[in-house]
């Protein structure tokens, strides 16, 4: 569904630019959970952002459906880790959900059907009225769900849109995530820095270098039914082999950025 | 026997009486400490005309009450005052309009930015004050100069803090609009604007300040009516009772138009001003 073949990213003119990503390949395939796995500067939201067409490659290419990835699609809706920013502070809980199916033209008729499902399955359907600045931080990022969901993209581009959150909220917001996904059979790709978080989400895990020239180190399928827990030996294996693979980069990161 | 339940009584009255009192004072700290800090500071201007300072000079706050009475009475204050007030309204409004217009425009078109911002940042050093000598040359000294400082000193104020707020629109705001297929002109009127809307009206609210500040010396150099002219005009007569009534009079006005400002931005954009702060 999303081809990535030989991309190459660079800030700057060429040469002499900061080349953030260099080589990334890779299939994404309809209905499929993906987590793009790095520590701090391993271009993770840049190639997020390339994929949902904020920014354009400067070699190789994105293919949606076959077609080349120009400019934002409603197809691909990105999700932020601010949503405080990412909302509209002047609309209330269910306005921010009309404001997408205005935007998507989803005729009018349905919109009430449409807002009562998502924020129901989102748990805020009795903070209809309320504004973004009166709910808690985990409360906004359901509201941005719901939000993102209710457009019924095909693909849910998500900024490590969990990182702000307590962690017993974070468990709580992945089980969410989990059981939508499941149901919509939509396509995830999800950008974290939490080894656990990407563990417990994705079908597939793909490891990224520190830049410059950030690639994928390796990718990994993770196997193993949900909800999976991190006791299990699978899944403490993944992490132990996933950890020893990123310390090396995650030192060049904190030498890079001190 | 039959007293104990009375005293009882009493005592509990008594303690109720207490916690209502006390209940009132928390409840109304602010507006009480205010009248407090207004007729503490009228008593001590009084005792200190009274004893310290010459009268002439410093007229208590008595002799200015007498002096207010009967430009009250006549109207002649209320002329005044309407005259200033239609000179700051009339150049407060423009200036705003125009500056929100062309700071939305600077604020998303980058050659326009880098086209108009120099001159910008140097116009924005000339205060009112500054401009009021060519502004009679240009205008005389009927209404258009005033309208013109107004407008001026408005201008500048609000189109930096328009500019500021168009740019402090989250990008992932716009970014998440985009997605949804919100075209880039919709984007400019759904999300820039009412995201820039809390820095436009604080813009706004300095600059209606600054207004009332500039009106006087332009009323004082360059005019026939007015607070301002009312000041000039008592100074020349020495009539120092009469600059204090019209030293108050700006006060009030300022502190009133501020009130009903934020009034009016409360009852129609409270959406946008209160909900930022997340």
């Amino acid at each position: 569904m999303l081809e990535v073949r030989n991309l190459r990213k660079v800030y700057g003119e060429e040469p002499g630019g900061y080349v953030a990503l260099e080589g990334i390949s890779i299939d994404i395939a309809a209905g499929e959970f993906l987590c793009l796995l790095g520590p701090s500067g391993c271009g993770k939201s840049t190639l997020l952002n390339i994929l949902a067409g904020f920014e354009e490659v400067s070699a190789g290419s994105v293919m949606f459906d076959g077609r080349p990835v120009k400019g934002a699609d409603r197809d691909r809706m990105m999700f932020f880790q601010d949503a405080g920013s990412a909302l509209l502070p002047w609309l209330t809980v269910e306005e921010n959900v009309r404001f997408a199916l205005r935007a998507r033209r989803v005729p009018r008729s349905q919109w009430d059907d449409i807002i009562t499902r998502y924020l129901s399955m989102v748990d805020l359907n009795n903070h209809r009225t309320k504004f973004p600045a009166e709910l808690s931080g985990g409360m906004r990022q359901r509201l941005q769900i719901a939000r993102a969901l209710a457009v019924e993209p095909r693909v849910l581009l998500m900024d490590e849109p969990f990182a702000a959150l307590d962690a017993m909220i974070r468990r709580r917001m992945h089980a969410i995530l989990t059981d939508i996904w499941q149901r919509s059979g939509q396509t995830i790709v999800f950008v974290t820095h939490d080894i656990a978080e990407a563990i417990a989400l994705a079908d597939r895990i793909a490891i990224m270098s520190v830049g410059p020239c950030s690639s994928f180190m390796k990718i990994m399928d993770v196997k193993g039914a949900r909800p999976r827990d991190m006791g299990d030996p699978a899944s403490s294996a993944m992490f132990a082999e996933i950890e020893r693979l990123l310390t090396p980069e995650i030192r060049r990161s904190e030498e890079r950025l001190g | 026997m039959t007293e104990t339940p009375a005293i009882h009584d009493q005592a509990a009255a008594d303690a109720g009486m207490r916690a209502r009192r006390r209940k009132f004072w928390r409840n109304n700290q602010g507006p009480l400490l205010a009248v407090l800090s207004i007729s503490l500071s009228l008593v001590f201007w009084q005792v200190a005309s009274t004893f310290w300072f010459d009268p002439f000079l410093v007229p208590p706050p008595s002799v200015v009450a007498r002096a207010a009475w009967p430009m009250i009475q006549s109207g002649e204050i209320f002329n005044d005052v309407w005259i200033s007030m239609t000179r700051v309204l009339v150049g407060f409004i423009s200036g705003s309009a125009v500056a929100i217009v062309v700071g939305v425009l600077i604020g998303r078109i980058k050659v326009l930015h880098h086209l108009l911002d120099p001159v910008i940042e140097l116009l924005r050093y000339l205060s009112p004050t500054a401009m009021i000598p060519i502004a009679v040359i240009w205008f005389g000294i009927g209404e258009m100069s005033k309208y013109f400082l107004i407008f001026w000193g408005t201008l500048f104020i609000v189109l930096v803090n328009t500019v500021a707020g168009v740019w402090r629109t989250p990008i992932a705001r716009q970014r998440a609009a985009e997605c949804m297929g919100v075209n880039r002109f919709e984007i400019f009127f759904l999300i820039v604007i009412p995201s820039a809307t809390p820095y436009i009206v604080t813009g706004m609210r300095v600059a209606m300040a600054s207004s009332f500040m500039s009106i006087i010396p332009a009323e004082i150099l360059a005019a026939d009516s007015g607070i301002g002219y009312l000041l000039q005009k008592s100074s020349m007569l020495l009539q120092t009772d009469k600059i204090f009534v019209a030293l108050i009079t700006i006060c009030v006005l300022g502190f009133m138009t501020d009130r009903v400002f934020r009034l009016l931005v409360d009852k129609t954009l409270s959406r946008f001003t209160s909900s930022t702060s997340i």
